[in-house]
């Protein structure tokens, strides 16, 4: 078992080293090579998770005295096999998208060294190994962003993205010296062991030394995946070659969620973090989906997508649905991978035929078809709130009682209301010929999708977390007092029956599009949205000014 | 206290550290700087030794705002003599945490080996350089990775050793730092290194990246290669022995 755990990392590191020393071959065997390669550690990767399934007991393995070591438990398992998957998939589709460009062996190094520093990420025993694996990802994904030399917005966007990742570093790396110091080990198993024997050792700056170190880890992970404010570099990495944006957006900016997940027990004892998470990943969540509507480049369009769907994963996390965030990053990973890879054919596909579909006006006069029927809107609004709220509540409810009553249930019963009831009202406002019948088929789906995926998640939740204390005590920590979320929890539910009520009552009466007219507060709001709420601004600005500061000290002691 | 100060002629504090970069920008040939880069700071720990006192407390912060003025400084340097000296200087400012802290003699020795192996490698890369283009400038001649790859790799890898990049031993000896100071020491540090990493982006922009304005497609030899290559791995293989490593 300690073999396998070594070759996940080392496989993509031998292939990226033979690669080195054979970079004059033909581009073919340098793609044969690594595409090989790849195989062999997605099968590497399968074998580690057969293997744990098999055995039951997380393993770890050590190879100095000092940082070096591996830890196979089911999180590691299941994060090396999407890893390794994803990455063949990237591999396989360079293969011939890559054909053309400069630099081949290098990228094809550059991809096999990625691999291998997430697998050594997700594997790390350590707290040591963890940082060297984080940080060298963040360098790896520079090299890869700016694999054209020749563009510069290239370099400016990995420049962007190599910063904020470096920035994010620094709180991970100082977490990692004050568990340390505090607990006087490294080792991951060994830490955790100690951590839950005395949570309430130190005191750091008056606060708790485990509140401290969930902040700082959760604002490394708010700079890997990108939440806001630390965002700008996701959407222009776009630059970047479209099989590496396909590993970052698949793979690399989930990293956030996975170090949330490995570090759940020193979240279990920082309630306040989780909600300071859960602020953060709503924010970001909103700005990621306002932001995603404007843009008019499909790749940009889904990179600010992905900031979305990060801010979701956050507040799963946020409510203390740790291995919910797992199965999102996993289930995001590969349809974003997915979307990434066939954008191109859309873009092409979109030069012949644009696929706006046709409006009332043009169908009735232009086509001559009569408009189709539409369910009477008080009936469509009472569906539409009604349904997902029932279908969500009957899923979780056959999960176990229990977990209806945790409070985190509750609130992504909340989300999955909004998704379901956004999905009913944008089936009302197509005319069909048989709205009856569309309605009937959205509504099934619906169920499948939902009773799927809440069954999915249960069982995910009892293979990540076969400790159910421990996921419990994740669950309590999120927790609000009960006055204060039973308030919220009627607020939201006042504010989002009325909201859908509104929404209908607008459709129907034709006012969905009045509003249009350009009134002040309409452009401020849009300039605001397409200058993506200056932040970009405010960090170009400071860079200048940090240059600036510098040429003039230079200046003033002569160069020495 | 007359010991300390000379010896932070060695391991530069500012502004005692003007002499060590006036030295370094003196001396022209590139072997000479990395020589220099190398030695000096091993004269300074032997000083040190010698010091009949404990490093009083307050140099701790000086060391802390010399190694962040020059960080700061390396922002905007472009000649690449000049960048390995600066970057010495902000690197080797931290021996005197350590020092301060108490850690024995081989330990000093070790930690200013890890920063200045990499900056003297730095200095002597800029001899193929000024071969080639006249000078070792950044922005001067860009792109070099399309006609002179190794050279291009050698130069990035070098770079990324000489900020303290994992698995290069400067990280370690970082981590080391870090152990041994205060919040807001360890802190400080932290913005340090982010900022020498920003600067090596800047000088990889200014060498290996950006438009082709060749002169010259003489890349280094492969001998040359895997000198570099060979040294650098060496380097890393060390670091993780002597800090405990094993993979």
């Amino acid at each position: 078992m300690d073999k396998l755990i070594v070759l996940l990392p080392a496989t993509p590191l031998l292939s990226a080293l033979l690669i080195t020393l054979l970079a004059d071959r033909s581009r073919r065997r340098i793609a044969r090579l690594s595409v090989g390669f790849s195989v062999l550690t997605f099968l590497l990767a399968a074998a580690a998770l057969a293997f744990y399934l098999a055995e039951g007991q997380p393993q770890w393995a050590s190879f100095a005295p000092g940082w070096g070591s591996l830890y196979l438990d089911p999180l590691t398992s299941v994060m090396s096999l999407m890893v390794a998957g994803i990455s063949l998939v990237v591999h396989v589709y360079s293969v011939r998208y890559m054909a053309e460009e400069a630099g081949y062996a290098r990228f094809y190094i550059l991809l096999d060294l990625m691999a291998a520093a997430i697998l050594l990420m997700v594997a790390a025993g350590d707290l040591v190994t963890l940082l060297v694996a984080w940080h060298l990802i963040g360098v790896l994904l520079y090299f890869l962003l700016g694999h054209n030399a020749m563009r510069p917005a290239a370099q400016r966007y990995a420049f962007w993205t190599f910063l904020t990742y470096r920035l994010g570093d620094l709180p991970l790396v100082l977490a990692a010296v004050l568990l340390y110091e505090t607990y006087g080990t490294a080792a991951l198993p060994t830490l955790f062991e100690r951590i839950a024997a005395a949570p309430d050792a130190h005191t750091v700056a008056g606060m708790p030394v485990l509140t401290v170190v969930a902040l700082l880890v959760a604002l490394a992970a708010f700079a890997r995946s990108a939440q806001f404010p630390l965002h700008t570099w996701l959407p222009y990495t776009m630059e970047g070659p479209t099989p590496v944006s396909a590993l970052m957006h698949a793979g690399i900016v989930n990293a956030g969620g996975f170090i949330i997940n490995r570090f759940a027990p020193v979240f279990v004892h920082a309630g306040g973090v989780l909600h300071l998470v859960f602020a953060v990943g709503l924010v970001t969540a909103i700005l990621g989906s306002i932001l995603m509507l404007t843009q008019n480049d499909i790749k940009k369009a889904l990179g600010y997508s992905t900031m979305g769907q990060m801010g979701f994963m956050f507040v799963e996390c946020g409510v203390g649905a740790f291995s919910l965030a797992i199965y999102h990053l996993i289930a995001h990973g590969l349809f974003k991978g997915t979307l990434f890879l066939g954008a191109g054919s859309v873009i092409s596909n979109a030069r012949k035929h644009d696929g706006v579909p046709h409006d009332d006006v043009y169908t009735f006069v232009v086509e001559r078809k009569p408009l189709a029927p539409r369910l009477p809107w008080v009936l469509a609004a009472v569906i539409t709130v009604v349904v997902p709220l029932l279908v969500l509540g009957a899923s979780r409810w056959l999960m176990g009682g229990d977990s209806v009553g945790e409070q985190g249930g509750i609130i992504l019963l909340f989300f999955g209301w909004v998704t379901g009831a956004q999905l009913l009202f944008a089936t009302y406002r197509l005319r069909v010929d048989s709205p009856w019948r569309l309605m009937a088929m959205i509504i099934l789906s619906l169920i499948i999708v939902v009773a799927g995926y809440t069954l999915i998640e249960h069982g995910f939740d009892l293979f990540l977390y076969p400790d159910r204390e421990l996921s419990e005590r994740i669950y309590a920590a999120a927790s609000l007092p009960l006055a204060t979320f039973e308030v919220l929890v009627m607020i939201l539910t006042a504010t989002i029956v009325v909201g859908w009520i509104a929404t209908y009552y607008a459709a129907a009466n034709g006012r969905a599009h009045r509003g249009s007219d350009a009134s002040p507060l309409r452009l401020a709001f849009y300039s605001l949205i397409s200058r993506e709420f200056y932040v970009a601004d405010v960090y170009a600005w400071l860079t200048q000014a940090t240059l600036g500061l510098s040429r003039r000290l230079n200046v003033w002691s002569r160069w020495v | 206290m007359t010991l300390l100060l000379i010896a932070s002629l060695f391991l530069p504090l500012f502004p005692l550290s003007i002499v060590f970069n006036g030295a370094l920008t003196t001396l022209r040939h590139p072997a000479a700087r990395g020589a220099l880069l190398l030695l000096w700071p091993q004269l300074g720990i032997g000083l040190l030794q010698l010091a009949p006192h404990a490093v009083p407390p307050y140099f701790v912060p000086w060391a802390l705002l010399t190694s962040g003025l020059y960080a700061l400084r390396l922002l905007t340097v472009r000649d690449m003599g000049r960048w390995a000296g600066l970057l010495a200087t902000s690197g080797l400012a931290l021996t005197w945490a350590l020092a301060a802290a108490g850690a024995d003699r081989a330990d000093l020795h070790l930690f200013a080996f890890w920063f200045s192996l990499p900056h003297a490698l730095v200095a002597l890369l800029a001899l193929p350089l000024s071969r080639r283009f006249g000078a070792a400038y950044a922005g001067l001649q860009g792109g070099l990775i399309g006609h002179l790859p190794r050279l291009s790799g050698v130069l990035t890898v070098t770079a990324l050793a000489a900020v303290a990049t994992p698995p290069f031993p400067g990280f370690f000896g970082l981590l080391r730092v870090l152990h041994v100071l205060d919040w807001a020491g360890a802190v400080t540090v932290l913005f340090i290194w982010l900022t020498w990493g920003w600067a090596a982006t800047k000088l990889l922009q200014g060498f290996v990246f950006g438009d082709e304005r060749m002169e010259s497609d003489a890349d280094i030899g492969r001998a040359s290669t895997f000198a570099f290559a060979g040294m650098l791995g060496v380097f890393i293989a060390v670091g993780l022995y002597s800090t405990g490593g094993g993979l």
